[in-house]
């Protein structure tokens, strides 16, 4: 193309006027440089590219700044659609930490024969400790288990009349292992040991905290998968009128030569500054709102004897939220440019 | 420069908006597409800027077969050519520099090169002094000029503009033609699309002239004996 285009210029040049005079060699490159972009250089290209960056992200934000109450709005909507998953999620975080509590918890008594003398029972304790599978065993002899009894039950007077103690010692066993399969089965084994009378344990409610707490998580993704998607289409509604008010704009550069890398570039910035703003309120109204919630939680947990802190998003949590509600914005925004980057064809 | 070969142009399976168009347009060549509205003129111009495809025959800018660019290849092809639309088609949100700038930009133009060429054709269409102005408050004349020079600002080997002059008076009319007719004098090809057959008259370039759809004058007489 360039080979044949040479020449013309040569032939025109004595007819240009004097006006024109600072034209000739540039008439002679330039049209080469559209068609043949390595003529610009990969640096130049590079730097060019860099610099359209610079200048749509500074262009998107001061776009946003111009509508700041609009802006907000959107970024208000983002925030409040990040926040439920997060905050469930959150929630969800802080019941596991519960949950492996609880599991340690998990413990096996086995009531040993009442016949059985205090000494022997000590000395079955310190065999089961070296028992596999067992972490630890602590003796709970007859007249310990009385008092636990009584006090449990405030039967004080009632069993006082008894004279006699009818409890076994009883001998509660660690588990190693304490899935519940594994510990199901040291049951097993534990119950064959000689002079061992029974061996109980309750896992069923452990077993239904672990399935509600797996129901928990299927829900947080589902209802993250969900928002995020709602976040999606905020955004690409959003971006969406922004295409549509800068119709003519993006008309007139398709026709003078821009690629659509050129146009949808300012819209993605502006679907990842939404994004980011969303992000940022999400974040900030988790804090606020767990400072609320902190008093009459920690308040609650005491009344039952425990200790539980609301829970708050650390480092990670915070940049894990930042970035994926930037990228959820971006690509809000992706969605939308090209949907209608096809609808419009210019004129 | 430009090569049509028996181009066609069906819409919607029926309409026939061109119908075997056949000319060639040379290097430096400068040249009128006339026809009343409908006759295909934007249809034709709408094919040279790949906007559309021919149903029918070939097109060829600088030798290429248009048709055949890759979609990834058509922006970089558009840059080749400038354009001049009837109503200018300014930003507005922008300043009168700004938009001039606006096909540098694209191209990725280091900015104080930029810079250079803008007021270069600025000055070439005389609207150097309004660079910072907003294209809201310049005349329709003046913002028709504005238009040539964002057409110009990057040298293009070929000019197209439709219906140039369509909103402007007969004397503003003829200032833009006289503007077509520098840039032509240092070796742009153009064409333009016009009904303003008393102007075209009296400018002495070839006309192509269209009616519905069909190419039925070729007045290239002037060109060829001067």
């Amino acid at each position: 193309m360039s080979a044949d285009r040479t020449p013309s210029p040569n032939q025109r040049r004595p007819r240009q006027g004097s006006s024109s005079a600072r034209q000739p060699d540039t008439r002679q490159k330039k049209p080469r440089r559209g068609a043949r972009s390595q003529h610009t250089g990969m640096n130049s290209q590079l730097r060019a590219w860099g610099r359209h960056h610079r200048a749509m992200a500074l262009d998107s934000v001061q776009r946003l700044m111009r509508r700041p109450l609009g802006s907000l709005m959107t970024m208000l909507a983002i925030g409040i659609a990040l926040i439920l998953p997060c905050a469930l999620w959150l929630t969800l975080d802080s019941a596991r930490l519960l949950d492996a509590g609880l599991e340690e918890s998990a413990s096996l008594t086995v009531y040993l024969d009442t016949t059985m003398e205090e000494s022997e029972a000590m000395q079955m304790a310190s065999s089961l400790r070296e028992h596999p599978g067992v972490a630890a065993a602590r003796l709970v002899t007859a007249a310990e288990g009385m008092v636990e009894f009584e006090q449990a039950l405030g039967l004080e007077d009632a069993l006082m009349r008894l004279g006699t103690n009818p409890l076994p010692a009883s001998i509660v066993v660690a588990p190693l292992d304490t899935s519940p399969q594994a510990v199901h089965e040291l049951s097993e084994r534990l119950a064959e040991v000689p002079r061992v009378d029974e061996v109980r344990l309750d896992l069923a409610w452990l077993e239904r905290l672990r399935r509600l707490a797996e129901l928990g998580q299927r829900l947080t993704l589902a209802l993250g998968v969900l928002f995020g998607f709602g976040v999606l289409l905020i955004v690409g509604n959003t971006i969406r009128l922004s295409v549509e008010n800068r119709r003519q704009e993006i008309e007139v550069v398709t026709l003078i030569g821009a690629t659509h890398a050129f146009v949808r570039r300012p819209f993605l910035y502006s679907g990842a500054w939404y994004g980011l703003g969303g992000g940022l309120l999400a974040w900030l109204l988790l804090g606020v709102g767990g400072q609320w919630l902190s008093a009459p939680v920690q308040a609650l947990a005491q009344s039952y004897g425990a200790h539980f802190t609301v829970p708050g998003l650390d480092w990670q949590g915070s940049a894990a939220l930042l970035v994926s509600s930037i990228l959820l914005g971006w690509l809000g925004g992706w969605v939308a440019v090209n949907r209608h980057l096809k609808e419009i064809r210019p004129r | 420069m430009i090569r049509f070969e028996h181009v066609g142009k069906r819409y919607g399976g029926r309409f026939d908006a061109l119908a075997n168009i056949d000319f060639r347009i040379r290097r430096g060549e400068m040249a009128f597409l006339t026809g009343h509205s409908g006759a295909g003129k934007s249809s034709l111009l709408r094919l040279l800027m790949r906007l559309e495809r021919p149903t029918r025959g070939r097109i060829l800018v600088a030798g290429h077969d248009i048709d055949r660019l890759h979609t990834s290849q058509i922006p970089f092809y558009r840059r080749q050519i400038g354009v001049v639309f009837q109503d200018h088609q300014l930003l507005f949100d922008r300043n009168v520099f700004a938009n001039v700038a606006l096909p540098l930009q694209i191209q990725g133009l280091e900015p104080h090169e930029a810079a250079r060429r803008v007021r270069a054709a600025l000055d070439k269409v005389g609207l150097l002094h309004r660079e910072r102005a907003l294209p809201i408050e310049l005349s329709g004349g003046e913002q028709q000029r504005i238009g040539i020079a964002r057409a110009v600002v990057n040298k293009p080997a070929l000019l197209l503009a439709d219906e140039p002059t369509g909103n402007l008076d007969p004397q503003l009319s003829a200032d833009i033609m006289r503007l077509f007719e520098d840039f032509n004098r240092i070796g742009t090809t153009i064409m333009i699309a016009s009904h303003d057959l008393a102007l075209i008259a009296r400018l002495h370039h070839r006309v192509l002239k269209l009616s519905e759809g069909r190419l039925i004058g070729d007045d290239a007489t002037v060109e060829e004996t001067s």
